[in-house]
């Protein structure tokens, strides 16, 4: 037991002086002559005094009130024991939803046992206990806001889904720490089983930190690659498998093009080895999928992998530049793109010729280097291969007119603010999109290498901010990519990206769930790809294959974590937590039943 | 100048005929209504016995001599006076209750007093507590005036107290010369040692009849609050918190107290009663001094 308040003790001298005191003063009695007083026993009880000085003498009314006075005092001190348990006075779960969750090591699933800690810990949390639910999955959100609902939070506790995406797991802690982290008698309890990066940049403030890690075994075979790529022996799909666990596992590999098995091999990975194949791929085939059957594989989300064999159904995209948030989530909404960021464009990227890793490359405020990439998507300054020349400097150059043209369509760059950039002039191939007061603000080209030219960074201007932006970005992805519309997508389980759509939308995921979407400035957004499989999406009437996959490395070691790293320092998995619990109210309801006591005895003895 | 006789008409007309039931029998002093063990002159057959010289043969029984031819004497019990010792304790203690005790115990002695003196007995007044000249005996109906005169007399403020506590006061008076006989004792009985000194008297042969009147004042005290109790007789102080547990006391004190008396008076072959200043003079007639066998 310890006290929170010990200084609220020193009280208690100085009031029992009081109380005894007050017993010291002499009762003042009224004369009453009586026939005899042999009769009478000598019987007096100070209830009350009025006069100076007597000797203390016994009274159950005195030892009632230092009693109460006692009780009172250790309760303002504060008193609190130590128990088991997880939830505190406030209590913020943080359940991590993550691909590794999954993992069926702890039966029904990781997840499923974090949620029975929760359910546990609301059940049996007490009246005056605030608990919160915070779901990190790739979007994190709160589930329930502090409240002591039970019934309520179980609910919605038992609607929370697992996705088969990585989390972002600083978000959901700074969500938590958002919440509570001015109380000091709040706790923020992460149930995960540690898979997920390390999280920077987050501070519990005052709440404590509980991490209770969840799982016990790290056996998984997971499909870490499939990809196809054009070789000297024609078109080949190479698919690998990995197996990080700490034990040899054996599984079988099925491949399928177009949903037609072309391979199936009986496979055994070593611990932290991989096994890799490589086999032709079946003429005219585009969708290629690798699954993975392994008996003593506890997870199963990553057994599964997609790769398209159509161009543009998937971009290799390198942003280059200092970064720019505006930037990266308009590329990354594009459900195409894989995103990878440089402050400068690696040397085996750079060239005149192909063969480049990268579909695209954007240059944002960097000179815009020959690259191998097929598309140049450059922000802010030319280069020698750019469809301009540079002439000067802009300053606040204005929008004065745009040409009619798909990469343009439904973008209005009327009245938006441009703070400075480039004075350009056009070359031979470049067309001219926009033009401003100071020369060309926007410039394509075609050729082997299609390239657009933005005269002014993103954030020289408040264009970002305008709904025009991400449809230019989307736009201009289409163009570099070589206008190719593609009716399959792959994505990343639980990755949100967008599709140009008039209408409404409806999403139907491979458990036969369907979805509709309502679009918001002329797109779509899909969240709701949190499973890996082939989900059809179908906008404006035309069906779209997507097909979701997990592909993480960190997702895939699922061995249960016993120190996380979280805001820069490291945090130790606790077996059995414990909880302070204040038992002041019990004391002040003796008390009072003191009190009661105290009144009665008063009242019979006067 | 009006005589105050003390009580109505209609109670004179109760006390009528009624005459002291002693049980012992006592010694008298002169010859007088009350028939004694002794052989004497009066109309009460006793016995026979044989002629000798001298007798009286007017009390030759002469059918007997008819008969037998042996000459039998008839003999009579004596008649003798009784002394009745009316003892009215005027101590402070008696000065309590609405109406007093002692007002309520003076009119008792005046209908006890009556009540002996138409019997013929002789009534020794015995103030107790208060300093008081000895009276000589009073006989006779025609000295009932002397007797009112002398309740009346009675001290109404501590300025007449003797300062002898009720115990004392009886131990005096039975260390006295006074006549064995009836002690009809008035009084409320509020002395620690009172049981003691009723022993005392029962010893010296007197047939102890105590009639104890107590008020509300004693026997259903309505205090409350925190009290110093000063003792009517100079007892001491007591300080007390009058609540249920005091009162409790008390009343358990109360009982043990008069139990106490009683079990001494009726073992030394006296009478007890307890009565409320509230009862009037014929509920004491009919319930207690008729009923218990105190008058006949």
């Amino acid at each position: 037991m310890s006290l929170q308040n010990g200084g609220a003790l020193l009280w208690l001298l100085p009031l029992a002086g009081i109380i005894v005191l007050l017993y010291l003063l002499r009762m003042r009695r009224r004369d009453l002559r009586v026939p005899a007083t042999f009769l009478w026993p000598e019987r007096t009880e100070e209830i009350r005094a009025n006069s100076l000085f007597q000797r203390l003498r016994f009274s159950w009314l005195l030892v009632l009130q230092l009693l109460a006075l006692g009780l009172v005092v250790f309760a303002l001190a504060r008193p609190q024991t130590k128990q088991r348990g997880l939830t505190g006075e406030v209590t913020v779960f943080v359940v991590d939803a993550s691909a590794s969750m999954g993992a069926t090591d702890v039966k029904p699933s990781r997840f499923d046992e974090a949620k029975k800690l929760v359910r546990d810990a609301v059940d049996s949390a007490r009246a005056g206990d605030r608990v919160a639910l915070i779901e990190a999955g790739p979007n994190p959100k709160v589930v329930f806001p502090l409240g002591n609902d039970a019934s309520k939070q179980i609910r919605a506790m038992d609607a929370m889904e697992r996705s088969d995406a990585e989390v972002d797991m600083g978000e959901a802690l700074r969500l938590a720490a958002a919440l509570v982290g001015s109380e000091a008698s709040a706790r923020i309890v992460l149930l995960s089983d540690g898979d997920f990066e390390p999280v920077k940049d987050f501070s519990h403030g005052k709440a404590s930190l509980v991490y209770k890690n969840i799982g016990r075994n790290d056996y998984n075979l997971s499909v870490s690659a499939l990809g196809v790529a054009d070789t000297g022996k024609g078109r080949q799909v190479y698919c690998s498998v990995r197996n990080p666990s700490g034990k040899g596992l054996a599984g079988t590999l099925n491949l399928y093009a177009d949903g037609r098995l072309i391979d199936s091999e009986k496979i055994q990975v070593a611990s932290g080895k991989s096994w890799g194949k490589t086999v032709a791929a079946p003429t005219g085939a585009n969708v290629f999928e690798a699954k993975l059957d392994a008996p003593e594989d506890y997870l199963q989300a990553d057994n599964y992998a997609v790769a398209l064999g159509m161009p543009g159904a998937s971009l290799r995209v390198l942003l280059v530049g200092k970064g720019d948030f505006f930037l990266e989530k308009a590329l990354a909404l594009d459900p195409r793109v894989t995103l990878d960021r440089a402050s400068e464009v690696p040397v085996e990227e750079r060239g005149e010729g192909s063969g480049g890793t990268y579909d695209i490359v954007v240059f944002d405020g960097t000179e815009a280097v020959p690259v191998k990439a097929r598309g140049v998507l450059a922000f802010g300054q030319a280069g020698s291969t750019s469809p301009v020349s540079v002439e000067g400097a802009a300053r606040s150059p204005r929008f004065i007119s745009a040409e009619p043209g798909k990469l343009m369509e439904g973008v209005d760059l009327n009245g938006i603010y441009i703070d400075g950039g480039q004075r350009v002039r056009p070359k031979a191939q470049g067309q001219v999109l926009a033009n401003g007061s100071s020369g060309p603000l926007i410039v394509a080209s075609k050729g082997d290498r299609r390239q657009v030219y933005v005269s002014f960074t993103p954030l020289q201007s408040d264009f970002p901010l305008n709904v025009s932006f991400p449809i230019f970005i989307a736009n201009a992805l289409d163009f570099l990519a070589g206008e190719v519309s593609a009716s399959t997508v792959a994505v990343k389980a639980g990755q949100s990206f967008s599709v140009p759509s008039v209408g409404s939308a409806t999403l139907k995921s491979p458990d036969g769930r369907t979805l509709n979407l309502s679009p918001v400035n002329g797109s779509v957004v899909v969240r709701e790809a949190r499973r890996v499989g082939r989900y059809t999406l179908t906008v404006d009437g035309k069906p779209k294959a997507v097909y979701a996959s997990l592909r993480s490395d960190r997702e895939s070691k699922i061995a249960p974590e016993v120190d996380v790293a979280l805001g820069g320092g490291s945090v130790k998995a606790i077996e059995s937590p414990m909880r302070f619990a204040d038992f002041w109210r019990p004391l002040l309801a003796l008390c009072l039943l003191v009190l009661v006591g105290e009144w009665w005895l008063f009242a019979r003895k006067s | 100048m009006t005589l105050n006789l003390g009580l109505e008409p209609r109670e004179f007309r109760l006390l009528e005929g009624l005459r002291l039931n002693p049980r012992k029998s006592f010694t008298g002093k002169i010859r007088g209504e009350r028939l004694t063990k002794r052989k004497g002159i009066s109309i009460e057959f006793s016995d026979y016995r044989d002629y000798t010289d001298g007798d009286d043969l007017r009390h030759l029984d002469w059918n007997v001599l008819a008969r037998l031819e042996t000459p039998i004497m008839k003999t009579y019990r004596d008649e003798e006076d009784l002394a009745v010792h009316l003892v009215l304790d005027a101590s402070p203690s008696m000065t309590f209750g609405e109406p007093t005790k002692l007002d309520a115990a003076a009119k008792i002695a005046r209908a006890l007093g009556y009540i002996a003196l138409s019997a013929g007995d002789a009534v020794y007044p015995k103030m107790l507590g208060v300093r008081q000249p000895p009276m000589a005996a009073l006989r006779s109906r025609s000295n009932y005036h002397r007797l009112t005169r002398w309740v009346e007399d009675r001290p109404t403020e501590e300025g007449e107290a003797s300062g002898v506590g009720l115990a004392s006061a009886l131990r005096q008076f039975a260390n006295s010369s006074a006549r064995a006989g009836v002690v009809l004792l008035l009084s409320d009985g509020l002395d620690p040692e009172a049981a003691n000194a009723l022993r005392v008297l029962g010893g010296r042969g007197h047939e102890v009849c105590f009639l104890q009147i107590l008020s509300d004042v004693e026997l259903d005290p309505d205090l409350e609050g925190d009290l110093r109790l000063l003792d009517a007789e100079g007892g001491g102080k007591v300080e007390i918190t009058a609540n249920s547990f005091a009162l409790k006391a008390y009343r358990e004190n109360l009982e043990r107290h008069n139990a106490d008396i009683r079990d001494t008076v009726l073992r030394v072959g006296g009478r007890y009663a307890l009565v409320s200043t509230k009862a009037s003079l014929e509920t004491i007639l009919k319930d207690v001094l008729k009923r218990e066998g105190w008058v006949v």
